[in-house]
């Protein structure tokens, strides 16, 4: 048996002038803070800020600031963010003090309310001024309560969006889903409280821990990548014979992943596997054997590990990851936001730093060079042909956006996603040129980025590949969210969005689909764009021909005589179906 | 009786379900009492598909090897196989208490626990466990370390294990008959057991057992298990390859193969040969062999290339032993020591008596093999004094009518 040496590494190395601080802003922070103070927390400090005087009394944080002591005497802000604001810039020398001097900080915010959505942007804003690693867990507010609240989260995400590294985005909708509907209103919050709190402490442990293979700051940021991302979390500790399986299934069941299955949209996941010392090589591999299974084949796995003495006998699986979350939609949705988001999100993805300012560059480089017409329709085409192909994928994407258009339309007409169809007529022109230009450079960036690119695509269908990379960047694009990027790219990417969604729809493999909606999505094109439209109609007409051969050329599996042992467990060896005489398979 | 006993070894093959009843004789001996066999159905690549025909078959061999041994049967040792089984070798270590200087049972059993505490799948129960060797204080291959005086003990371990679900099917599937199983084995375990002797197990050997849906083997290097397994390929396939590539039904395939065909590309000699009942339709010897060999020769590589990363095949001083109803087919040892790169023996069964011709054929290794298999179980049971053996009995009569 392999064993790891833990006397050769060092105990964990947490560096007092790198310390971790955990502040939680407004009530739904503090409630966090409760959550991680009772499941007792080793290395960060917790700070509750609040302007409510009783709800800070009552929290059992190490360290708490009172906002606003004069502006509002200790009361609440009655909801209204600009209050909080206020309330907080009240505060500001204690708060930078508390902030000064720590490595790391984690803000756990519910947006929404006065004291979150205003207090917490500047706590941010205090925080990036001091140059700390600032990560949000923001938590977006129940749909029921009201369009204004979530109006007012959306704007406080937007201005955090400025001055955090990382934010990550809870959505209590989402969250209510997770829970067993019946439990009892203490339990769901703390249910969802206990997520949270289980999230920033295995990010915190993942950081810190030492690592045998170390996973830095920049993994873990390369694995929640986007700022308007939805977290996908498990976290899965086991004792026991089979403790390795046992953790990452655990792992895998924790509500946020979905039972793994949210995993493979995901384009990076983080795997931590520590455990005591006598975590066995074997053990990890069986770990990392088990979490490949759920993942998708192009999926960067970001994998650490470590001893960790305090863990015993136990083994313990962190995942961390992120697919776009609604704060992709959310973002740009008031349409005074829409435009101020551009140019902040620029300012903003300069200083974030690491892995995903990389790679959001990647997306922005491209360059909008003048494109010819004709280029259109044959990248086009190639992508909605791979969008096919890669069913798997792309069916959980367009329900994605489908599942999403629900809730846009919940908005009011005046601040109308923009892709919907009649709000946007003027812009959509440049939108769709935008389109055409990413659509058709994009192709020869990508194929001189093959080799840099991480998503290196190993298809199985040679013809394609070169649209296949295309989609992948597409999804890549879409995935970092519109906020991000900027405006044309954009808005093109909003295109491309709808036209997965009517691409699918028209081969008629997503028979959920409503026929308003394909209504929706038609008109957008036309009118605007004549003279491509007819062209892409065509390849559309074209396309479910098409798709079907393809898909039989991707049946990996040929129908081959088996005799008698066609309806029995195949044997493979090493990916050859044994089964099949032999005789027949060498003769090829 | 208190000088003897009766065993039944079961087992429930892809081309036979195969009884024997067995007498263990005081000395040592085995007597076969009777055997009873029917062709299976209901049996893929070793494994139980359709219980309720296999629970026919079993019936009508029961019957036949309750006649013909006069032996009512009630309990039997089963053989199972199948592509789920799978091995592994692990050494446990432990640490004997300072106060205590002679490595006593209860050590051997907490090494035993060790050693077997691998990680298996979830799913996976153990169906072996093969001490291998025993290291006392580093000193090499000490074979009975108990009283020995040490300070750290460890224990090559053979752990052979499979998915539990689909080994509990086929004690379900006899249990209904209805018979108890009293032990299930691996079927090369049981087989070695016959077919390779001490002598055989001391220098090395590898005893591949080709059946009808599997090929088992097993490989013993020092008298102790080093590599065991299952690949589910037999000579089910090579039929099955003869029916599809000539289009010819299996019956005739089957028939082909065992007149005409062989795994040896040597020596063809080259003419048609007349398909029965099939119009005049003939097939090259040529093309048959070629058909026979790339099977055989690729479920050889299939078993030797693990066997060789191990670089246990430069040990079988002994070589291969063939067995199982395909290691009859012509040409198969040639080939099998054409790829091993290793000698192939003429296996021939232990010392036994009874209608021994029978079991000469290797067909029977694996069910003789369970009869074996409980005598030894029953020799490394504590021996107990004839009284407890009758008070046991009635435990027994009196516990069965409840």
């Amino acid at each position: 048996m392999i064993e790891y040496d833990e006397s050769a590494r060092g105990e964990l190395q947490l560096d007092s002038d790198l310390g971790v601080k955990v502040i939680g802003v407004g009530g739904a922070g503090a409630n966090v803070l409760d959550r991680m103070a009772l499941e007792g927390s080793d290395v960060a400090e917790l700070l509750a800020l609040n302007t409510d005087v009783r709800a800070l009394k009552n929290s059992v944080s190490s360290e708490k600031i009172q906002l606003g002591s004069t502006l509002l005497k200790g009361m609440g802000t009655g909801g209204d963010p600009e209050l909080g604001k206020q309330a907080a810039l009240e505060a500001v020398d204690s708060i930078r003090e508390a902030v000064r001097g720590a490595g790391m900080v984690f803000v756990c915010v519910g947006l929404g309310g006065g004291t979150g959505s205003g207090a917490a942007p500047e706590v941010c804003r205090i925080a990036k001024e001091e140059g700390v690693f600032l990560a949000v867990f923001a938590t977006m507010p129940f749909s029921f309560e009201g369009q204004r609240r979530m109006d007012q989260a959306k704007l406080a995400l937007s201005t955090i969006g400025q001055y955090a590294n990382a934010v990550i985005t809870f959505d209590n909708d989402r969250m209510g889903e997770l829970i067993v509907p019946k439990d009892g209103v203490t339990q769901a919050f703390a249910a969802a409280d206990k997520i949270i709190s289980q999230s920033i402490r295995a990010t915190m442990n993942v950081v810190f821990r030492p690592g045998i293979i170390h996973i830095g700051m920049d993994d873990l940021l390369a694995a929640i990548r986007t700022k308007d991302s939805r977290c996908l979390f498990g976290y899965g500790l086991s004792k026991g014979d089979n403790r390795s399986l046992e953790a990452v299934e655990q792992a895998l069941k924790c509500p946020l992943l979905d039972r793994g299955k949210l995993l493979n949209e995901a384009q990076a996941v983080l795997v931590q596997v520590s455990g005591g010392d006598n975590m066995t090589l074997y053990e990890v591999q069986l770990v990392m054997e088990e979490v490949r299974k759920h993942v998708g084949e192009n999926t960067q796995i970001l994998f650490g590990t470590g001893t960790d003495k305090r863990l015993g006998s136990a083994l313990s699986v962190t995942l961390i990851s992120s697919i776009p979350g609604p704060g992709v939609e959310g973002a740009e949705i008031p349409a005074s936001a829409a435009a101020a988001s551009a140019p902040v999100s620029l300012s903003s993805a300069a200083p974030a730093g690491g892995a995903p300012s990389i790679r959001l560059s990647q997306a922005e480089s491209a360059p909008p060079l003048p494109s010819a017409e004709a280029d259109v329709p044959a990248p086009l085409r190639g992508r909605e042909l791979s969008q096919q192909a890669e069913e798997g994928e792309d069916e959980t994407l367009v329900f994605e956006s489908l599942d999403d258009a629900p809730e846009v339309e919940t908005v009011p007409e005046e601040e109308v996603p923009s892709y919907a169809p009649d709000s946007i007529p003027p812009a959509l022109e440049d939108a769709e040129e935008a389109t055409e230009t990413v659509v058709s450079d994009e192709r020869n960036p990508i194929a001189r980025a093959i080799e840099d690119s991480q998503v290196a695509d190993t298809g199985s269908i040679a013809p394609i590949q070169p649209a296949d990379l295309g989609i992948e960047q597409l999804d890549e694009d879409e995935a970092p969210g519109a906020g991000h990027v900027e405006a044309l790219t954009e808005s093109s990417q909003k295109i491309t969005l709808t036209r997965v969604v009517s691409g699918s729809g028209n081969t008629g493999r997503i028979k959920t689909r409503s026929p308003g909606d394909g209504g929706s999505n038609g008109p957008v094109m036309p009118p605007t764009k004549p003279p491509a439209m007819p062209a892409e109609e065509l390849d559309d007409g074209e396309i479910p021909d098409e798709v079907k051969q393809q898909q039989e050329l991707l049946q990996l599996e040929p129908v081959k005589a088996k005799g008698r042992f066609a309806k029995t467990d195949p044997t493979i060896v090493d990916g050859e179906d044994l089964d099949v005489p032999t005789f027949l398979r060498k003769k090829k | 009786m208190a000088s003897s006993n009766i065993y039944v070894g079961l087992e429930i093959g892809t081309s036979k379900v195969c009884l024997v009843v067995g007498e263990v004789r005081s000395d040592g001996a085995i007597k076969i009492l009777g055997v009873g066999q029917h062709p299976s159905a209901g049996v893929r690549k070793g494994e139980v598909v359709d219980s309720e025909t296999v629970q026919t078959c079993l019936h009508d061999a029961l019957s036949r090897a309750e006649e013909r041994s006069d032996v009512e049967i009630n309990t039997v040792f089963l053989a199972v196989t199948g592509s789920h089984v799978e091995s592994l070798n692990n050494r446990g270590t432990i640490r004997v208490a300072d106060d205590q200087m002679e490595i006593s049972p209860e050590d051997l059993e907490e090494v035993k626990k060790i050693a077997r505490d691998v990680p298996i799948p979830k799913e996976n129960g153990y169906i072996h466990s093969i001490i291998q060797h025993y290291f006392v204080d580093g000193q090499e291959k000490v074979l009975n370390p108990l009283g020995m005086i040490g300070q750290k003990l460890e224990a090559d371990y053979h752990i052979i294990h499979g998915t539990k679900t689909r080994i509990q099917n086929a004690i379900k599937c006899v249990r209904e008959v209805p018979l108890e199983v009293e032990d299930i084995v691996f079927s090369p375990v049981a087989a070695a057991q016959v077919v390779l002797n001490r002598e055989a197990k001391n220098e090395g050997a590898l005893l591949l057992d080709i059946g009808g849906g599997t090929t088992d083997f097993i490989c013993f290097v020092d008298g102790a298990v080093v590599a065991s397994g299952c690949v589910a390929i037999g000579g089910d396939h090579i039929t099955n390859d003869i029916a599809l590539v000539l289009k010819i039904p299996l019956s005739r395939a089957e028939k082909l193969k065992v007149t005409h065909g062989s795994a040896s590309l040597k020596n063809i000699s080259h003419g048609e040969i007349a398909i029965e009942g099939e119009n005049g339709k003939t097939v090259e010897q040529e093309l048959l062999n070629q058909i026979m060999n790339a099977r055989a020769t690729e479920l050889l590589t299939v078993i030797s290339e693990p066997l060789r990363k191990q670089g246990v095949l430069d040990k079988l001083g002994k070589g291969i032993f063939l067995t199982g109803g395909s290691s009859l087919m012509k040409g198969i040892g040639e080939v099998t020591s054409d790829i091993f790169g290793v000698p192939v023996q003429e296996s021939d069964a232990a010392s036994m008596s009874g209608p021994s011709a029978l079991f000469e054929n290797p067909q029977y290794a694996t069910p003789v093999g369970l009869i074996r298999y409980a005598q030894l179980l029953d020799e490394q049971r504590p021996k107990k004094g004839a009284l407890s053996k009758l008070g046991q009995r009635f435990e027994k009569i009196l516990g069965g009518k409840k």
